[in-house]
């Protein structure tokens, strides 16, 4: 399919680290694996003889189909990572993600609250972190994931420094 | 009420009964029933049996009672507020302690509820949401109800940056005297009064009733078709919490009363418990005016806002409550009500504006923002539709009725976004009250090039979100937006708003002019 991005031409992208796959890798085998397993259950009590009622073709279709699912999954996760972006603007920061369903959020610094750094077991084996930005709007989830640490402070003390100097009330 | 050294007062003694009636009522109730009924049927209070065992009972009653007086008298004992130096605070709790301080300048609404037994005693809440004291709003209860009005205008005045209220540290109040420089009321105008019937009538027409009808219709049906009694007992139930629904709507919205002051926008509603809201100016994040398919008969229309600390009000029907600024108005009460919220509408013409987002339709022939790519008002827009730009012709199979209706202008101090055809909506989201924005597409919008952008606000009923505007449209509204809600930003800085320029705060009277 023909994509046109849906974010303001002449913008320069900041890319996050490619690390960042190995993350989502690693969610992805948490969550799809076990789910799949799980979903095989049946298959296994029907192939011993336990189980009669479902039949065959059904108990094989449905962790088939979640494993495919997976795979799908699996396959998109590269592009995903790689369609993460980030621009510091002048005014306002833009955080852009998605391939299929895309997103392009503005966050201007005069309405930051607050910005998070946070890293999960992976991220931090890694040396990534996250960069969270906090508006007076629960509405605004505004992440940027799988930054080097390095970076992830810069950006901090960048937004903090930004918020600070364009602060607004509410 | 009672004064203590260092300007702290406590709320008024009766407050815990007033709040904690229910257990005593319950426990006299208990108590008292049994004696009652003896009574009643001639016999002496106390029967033989339980002659004997009456001491104990009487003395575990005492003991119960006394326990709960106690813990009222305690809990009054503790509770503390003192306003003054730019702050609030509250101190409550003697086990476990608690101060909450508010800044006054970051007072995002202020209301005086009393419920029914507080008003019999005269008495009144005072409710305060800051956006910076955590999530909870402040509350203060119970104070007489002059009293409440009479910090109430001071947190106002505080708030506004005006002259310092009377209740600076150190300087103790006293009871039941006002403080000589007690703020004054700021004086206040009427704007318009909910009739009774009007608000029934809006009842009768909501989206709810068409719904009962339905529902009630089809479980008749069902019985009928199969002889069974039993749906109509159903119905019994269903119907008595119906009737609650409506009745909770009709006291909550009855004698509903907008007026104006330099304070801001006042409230006043309920028939038992009654409220009085004041909204300061520019404190509205967002807004909307919608109309349900019935209420186009008599042209009525709603209005809600999103109010910081609003949102995350407990239970949601005290939330929709406060949120409703018109529960239901014709279009000169909604048009008087737009010109409050919006002193400054940034447009010559704003009735033409406001009326095309609530009625309007982008003509037949195709999009009117089609070369708008300057997504400003200007654009190459009919001068019928109000400078709408509504979702482009090519994706009218994506929305086949909607698309004439789906638009967004913008006019120097606002965003103005429509929607909806049969559920017609007006959000309005004022420049400087603009967080941050998100442009989203999906896989199927991609296919006609049309994004949503999703404006985002504080918690509350309106989220607004400007659907299926063409791909350029929206990419140059994002921008353009980005740089309005700069600008407006940078215009105004102070929280306080009679510091801010004078004809912000003229501006209120001269409002319902622009009808």
């Amino acid at each position: 399919m023909r994509t046109e991005a849906i974010d303001p031409p002449g913008v320069a992208w900041l890319r996050v680290s490619p690390r960042y796959v190995t993350v989502r890798l690693v969610g992805w085998a948490l969550g799809n694996l076990v789910a799949v397993a799980v979903l095989a259950l049946p298959l296994i009590l029907v192939l011993n003889g336990a189980w009669t009622w479902p039949p065959l073709w059904f108990a094989v279709a449905v962790p088939a189909a979640a494993f495919l699912l997976a795979l799908w999954r699996l396959v998109l996760i590269p592009r995903q990572v790689r369609s993460i972006g980030y621009a510091e603007r002048e005014d306002d920061l833009l955080i852009r993600r998605g391939i299929f369903f895309q997103r392009t959020l503005v966050v201007p610094y005069g309405r930051m609250q607050y910005v998070d750094i946070g890293a999960g077991p992976v991220e931090r084996w890694l040396g990534l972190c996250t960069v969270k930005l906090h508006t007076a709007s629960a509405g605004t989830s505004a992440e940027i994931p799988g930054l080097p640490a390095v970076e992830g402070a810069r950006l901090r003390e960048q937004l903090s420094a930004r918020g600070e100097a364009r602060l607004a009330g509410l | 009420m009672t004064a203590t050294g260092d300007g702290w007062r406590r709320v008024h003694p009766a407050s815990p009964f007033v709040r904690g009636w229910v257990a005593l009522a319950a426990l006299f109730f208990f108590f008292g029933r049994d004696a009652f009924e003896r009574l009643l049927r001639g016999e002496p209070v106390f029967d033989e049996r339980f002659a004997e065992r009456a001491p104990w009972v009487l003395i575990g009653g005492s003991a119960v009672l006394l326990m709960i007086v106690l813990g009222y008298v305690l809990t009054w004992y503790f509770t503390r507020y003192q306003v003054g130096d730019g702050y609030v605070r509250v101190n409550t709790g003697f086990l476990f302690k608690q101060q909450r301080q508010a800044r006054l300048d970051r007072v995002q609404a202020i209301d005086v509820v009393q419920p029914l037994l507080a008003r019999i005693f005269g008495l009144a809440e005072l409710r305060f949401d800051v956006a910076d004291a955590g999530k909870a709003a402040v509350h203060l209860a119970y104070l007489r109800i002059g009293e409440a009005k009479e910090l109430r205008a001071t947190i106002l005045a505080q708030a506004a940056g005006g002259a310092p209220g009377p209740a600076q540290p150190g300087e103790p109040g006293q009871p039941g005297q006002p403080a000589a420089a007690a703020a004054l009321e700021a004086p206040e105008q009427a704007v318009l009064t909910v009739p009774p019937s009007r608000l029934a009538g809006s009842l009768v027409l909501s989206e709810q009733s068409v719904v009962i009808v339905l529902g009630a219709a089809a479980s008749v049906l069902l019985s009928a078709v199969t002889e069974n009694r039993g749906f109509y007992f159903y119905l019994i139930p269903a119907g008595l919490g119906l009737i609650a629904a409506y009745w909770k709507s009709f006291t909550k919205g009855y004698n509903f009363t907008a007026a104006v002051s330099p304070d801001g926008i006042r409230l006043r509603y309920g028939l038992l418990d009654t409220q009085a809201q004041t909204l300061p100016p520019g404190r509205i994040q967002a807004l909307r005016v919608s109309q349900p398919p019935l209420w186009r008969i008599f042209g009525w229309y709603r209005i809600q806002v999103n109010v910081a600390g609003y949102g995350t009000e407990g239970s949601q029907g005290q939330a929709s409550s406060r949120t409703t600024l018109l529960p239901v108005g014709t279009l000169p009460e909604v048009l008087g009500m737009l010109a409050l919220v919006l002193p400054d509408p940034g447009t010559p013409d704003p009735v033409r504006v406001y009326t095309a987002g609530l009625n309007g339709f982008a003509p037949a022939a195709g999009s009117a923002g089609r070369a708008g790519a300057s997504g400003g008002p200007a654009g190459s827009t009919t001068p019928d539709d109000g400078g709408f730009v509504t979702t482009p012709r090519r994706a009218r199979l994506l929305a086949p009725l909607t698309w004439r209706r789906n638009g967004f202008t913008a006019t120097d101090t606002a965003l103005l976004i429509r929607s909806g055809r049969w559920w017609r909506h007006l959000v309005l989201v004022p420049h400087q009250r603009t967080q941050s924005m998100s442009l989203q597409q999906g896989p199927l919008a991609r296919r006609f090039a049309v994004v949503d952008l999703v404006l985002h606000t504080t918690a509350g009923p309106v989220a607004p979100r400007l659907i299926q505007a063409g791909l350029d449209e929206g990419r140059a509204l994002l921008d353009a937006q980005a740089a309005r809600a700069r600008t407006a930003r940078q215009r105004q800085r102070s929280e306080h708003w009679l510091a801010r320029a004078q004809h912000l705060e003229h501006a209120p009277t001269e409002g319902p002019q622009h009808a």
